[in-house]
């Protein structure tokens, strides 16, 4: 506990010094390039999920993806705010936080609104509100470490808690995305192809009954790509289903013995 | 209400007096954890045991893991039984103060984010936050801080997040912090013409000569270790659980460092007094838990040499 | 031996007190306190209905806004803590030590707010702040715990003391220097801002008030110790040793008792009203 003034001091990251000169990690006509990471650009990164993080919530989940690094708590269901309206379906309450060291320049977006309402849109689709009448489920997320594609992640390993929690739901939500850089499309992009992106394309969906929750597109897409992209995304969801259906089973068959 | 319940504790039989000595043999031991909580907890104190199966004395099992964030500079993940910290470093740079322009900056922030608690809520934060930041005054000397003298020096932020709470949040915080500030690598850096500090890469480091090659670690001239004990009546419970800190309120938290010096000795009131036999057994139980934690610090640090 | 301090106190002295009752016509209880230039004061209100959220509403609940002087600056040497921080746990202090002197199961589902305004900070400001604060719960006739012997009241109150007392090195420049000197403490009690700045270690200890009991002498004893000397608050600042805190419980205690006379001496001139 240090340091004189009164008033925080205005701090800056030192940069490297070679970030001017730094080449692209492709170059604008280039078709075949190697991913910072060394994986094929229709690879995903190798997926890790863990329930029960959190012992103090209902249901918890943390899920890795390379160096993605997501805590999700499900809380409730419990009794609405007093102020709020009868509904004789449940409530869901989303909130995405990244933690200030998440980011590469610290503290940046602690408290993530945007996140926050589209995990919200994203899993309210698959929920079965009318099983908690009158009461509301918190849903709420800690980036540990943000290593791009972060919204996906949160989003999966969200079902995965809520699962964990007990919360009735039509079928797990996996969620991939996918980034246009150039003439290519990367499958579960890592934060600095993000940063390079002409686009970006992200699909939640419920594998086993075909159905998709959330689209979003963002950028400049041809009709050809986004079929392509949204083909990638939905085979790599199904995939991804299979990891955190696993995940849970060994948790169940844990919890038997 | 106090004296009432333990005028009882030799009744065999749980429950309130005569009326409901029947039902208490019916009860089931959850149904009755969760109506009579002090005399759950009494009944169990009175054998010299904890619902957990601790000894009184015990702190629980602690864990530690290094370098668990890749994006901050130095990180450490400490789980004290189920309450979990991770603490992180990020160095930046910043313009000394007039005043001492050869000092850095040590700026550290507890956070209880909603996850980790049912009592948290986006937006609203948590009423006890331990403050963790005074324990670091004087630990660390902050003339290792500096790079350039009146230019530039390192402003260190440490956070702490809380990621699962189950009581004793402030001891495990500390440990977080000060295994965090055992962790951190200081990266080398110079600086540019501009005045503004860069780092400098390991494969190039053509141009601008490193202004911190020794400094890469913080020294911590003394190591703070904690350990909350609940008092209750006679009995001393070393390093409560949630459910025993909302049953028990009076706590103690006592720090000493690695040079058994008092860093300092916290009770914020509580329905309990605490005399000075009690005074000195919390001591004596935090110097015990010390050692151990040494050993647990040492064994952590030379696995990580070995790999 | 027998070093004076720059306002001329031996290290035994307080500074002068000053306690008075009821200066806020509107509050329901209100007092305020100074030792020497240190100024605090305290307003209560309530208890009214309801307790806030995530109290327990089988007792009743005590809420403290801690106002600091404006243009003053709290924060102290080498600290990067923010005020509000620092304010959030002073709040947090003052309504656990006033959580654990008022008998909470008198009025339950109620709450009672005391609003603590510091009029002029010259160290030792929490002990002020707690004192006056205590003395505002007897003005407005809060049931407080243990007993005082004080009859005019319908229910047994009890003013807790705090004392605080600090612990210096005689070599204190040269601390910084030569680490790990011998400790050849000695205490002084109620240092002002400016001795506390130079203060190697210090402590806040809060006490039972001393009781003038009509009950049987020993009664009132745990632990074969007195309550008087149970500790109900303790909040210390820099290393020191284990005896020098000892060391400093002693003289808080010893202490104590004068201030306790003061307490009781001007509370009960007042007490009809």
């Amino acid at each position: 506990m240090a340091g004189k003034a009164g008033a925080t001091p205005t701090t800056y990251t030192p940069s490297p010094k070679t970030q001017r000169k730094k080449p692209p990690i492709f170059k604008n006509d280039d078709v075949d390039w190697v991913r910072p990471d060394g994986r094929g650009f229709h690879q995903c990164r190798p997926a890790f999920f863990r329930t029960g993080a959190v012992n103090a919530a209902a249901g918890s989940a943390y899920a890795e993806f390379g160096n993605t690094k997501v805590i999700v708590s499900v809380f409730g269901p419990r009794e609405s705010k007093k102020a709020m309206m009868y509904s004789d379906i449940g409530r869901l309450n989303c909130n995405v936080s990244y933690t200030t060291f998440a980011t590469p320049i610290r503290g940046q977006g602690s408290d993530n609104k945007e996140f926050s309402s589209m995990l919200h849109k994203a899993l309210e689709g698959a929920i079965m509100l009318e099983t908690f009448p009158k009461t509301t489920v918190d849903v709420f997320a800690l980036v540990l470490e943000s290593g791009g594609s972060d919204l996906p992640v949160v989003i999966s390993c969200a079902s995965v808690a809520l699962a964990d929690a007990g919360i009735m739901m039509y079928d797990l939500v996996a969620s991939v995305s996918v980034s246009c850089l150039g003439k290519n499309i990367v499958i579960d992009p890592v934060l600095e192809e993000e940063s390079y992106q002409d686009g970006s394309l992200m699909i939640t969906c419920m594998p086993s009954r075909y159905e998709v929750t959330q689209l979003t597109i963002t950028g400049e897409w041809s009709t050809p790509k986004i079929n392509e992209g949204m083909q990638l995304c939905l085979d790599a969801c199904s995939k991804l289903a299979n990891i955190m259906r696993s995940c849970l089973k060994e948790a169940a068959s844990a919890s038997d013995e | 209400m106090v004296s009432q319940l333990q005028a009882q504790d030799g009744v065999e039989g749980i429950g309130y007096p005569n009326s409901s000595g029947d039902l208490s043999s019916e009860m089931e031991v959850d149904a009755f954890r969760r109506l009579f909580p002090l005399r759950f907890f009494e009944r169990h104190l009175s054998e010299s045991i904890r619902p957990d199966g601790r000894p009184l004395g015990r702190a629980r099992d602690t864990t530690l893991a290094l370098g668990a964030v890749a994006s901050a500079n130095g990180s450490a993940l400490v789980k004290i039984g189920l309450t979990t910290m991770l603490a992180a470093i990020k160095m930046e740079v910043m313009t000394p103060l007039k005043e001492s322009p050869d000092e850095g900056c040590i700026a550290v922030e507890f956070h209880m984010p909603p996850i980790c608690s049912p009592l948290v809520r986006p937006g609203r934060p948590a009423e006890v936050a331990p403050v963790v930041s005074k324990q670091f005054s004087g630990m660390i000397d902050l003339k290792d801080l500096s790079l350039v003298s009146g230019k530039a020096a390192w402003m260190a932020y440490l956070d702490i997040y809380c990621l699962d709470a189950d009581g004793s949040l402030f001891d495990a915080a500390l440990l977080s912090a000060v295994a965090a500030f055992s962790h951190l690598q200081i990266p080398v850096v110079s600086m540019n013409d501009e005045g503004r500090v860069i780092v400098v890469s390991e494969e190039n480091d053509g141009g601008g000569d490193a202004v911190n090659k020794e400094k890469r670690k913080l020294r911590l001239c003394r190591t703070p270790i904690s350990l909350t004990c609940i008092l209750h009546k006679n009995y001393i419970l070393a390093d409560p659980t949630a459910e025993e800190e909302s049953i028990m309120e009076t706590l103690v938290t006592v720090v000493l460092d690695s040079s058994d010096q008092l860093v300092s000795l916290y009770k914020p009131g509580g329905p309990a007094l605490a005399h000075t036999s009690s005074v000195q057994d919390c001591i004596a139980l935090t110097r015990q838990r010390v050692k151990e934690v040494q050993t647990i610090f040492d064994e952590t640090i030379s696995g990580m040499e070995v790999d | 031996m027998e070093i004076d301090r720059i306002d001329g106190r031996t290290r035994n002295q307080l500074r002068p007190l000053a306690c008075s009752r009821n200066v806020l016509n509107r509050a329901h209880g209100s007092a305020s306190w100074s030792q020497g230039d240190t100024k605090v004061l305290a307003a209560v209100y309530g208890p009214k209905a309801g307790t806030k959220k995530n109290e327990n509403p089988e007792k009743a609940c005590i809420e403290v806004i801690w106002k600091a002087k404006t243009g003053q600056s709290a924060i102290l040497k080498n600290f990067l803590m923010d005020l509000g921080k620092l304010e959030k746990e002073y709040e947090m202090i003052l309504k656990r030590t006033l959580q654990s002197i008022c008998i909470l199961t008198v009025n339950p589902n109620t709450t009672t707010t005391i609003i603590v305004q510091v009029v002029h900070d010259d160290g030792a400001l929490l002990p002020c702040a707690i004192n006056a604060a205590c003395a505002a719960f007897v003005d407005a006739g809060i049931p407080l715990k243990h007993l005082a012997g004080n009859k005019t009241y319908g229910c047994l109150q009890f003013i807790p003391l705090f004392k605080e007392c600090f612990l210096t090195n005689a070599l204190v420049c040269a601390v910084a220097i030569c680490c790990g000197l011998v400790e050849s403490g000695y205490v002084i009690l109620d240092p002002t801002k400016l001795e506390e700045q130079k203060m190697k270690a210090f402590t806040y200890l809060v006490f039972p008030n001393s009781v003038l009991s009509v009950l049987p002498e020993g009664s009132l004893q745990e632990e074969g110790e007195p309550v008087e000397h149970g500790i109900i608050t303790s909040v210390t600042q820099g290393a020191m040793g284990v005896d020098d805190y000892f060391h400093c419980l002693e003289r808080g205690r010893a202490t104590c008792e004068k201030m306790s006379a003061f307490l009781r001496r001007s509370l009960q001139p007042q007490t009809p009203k």
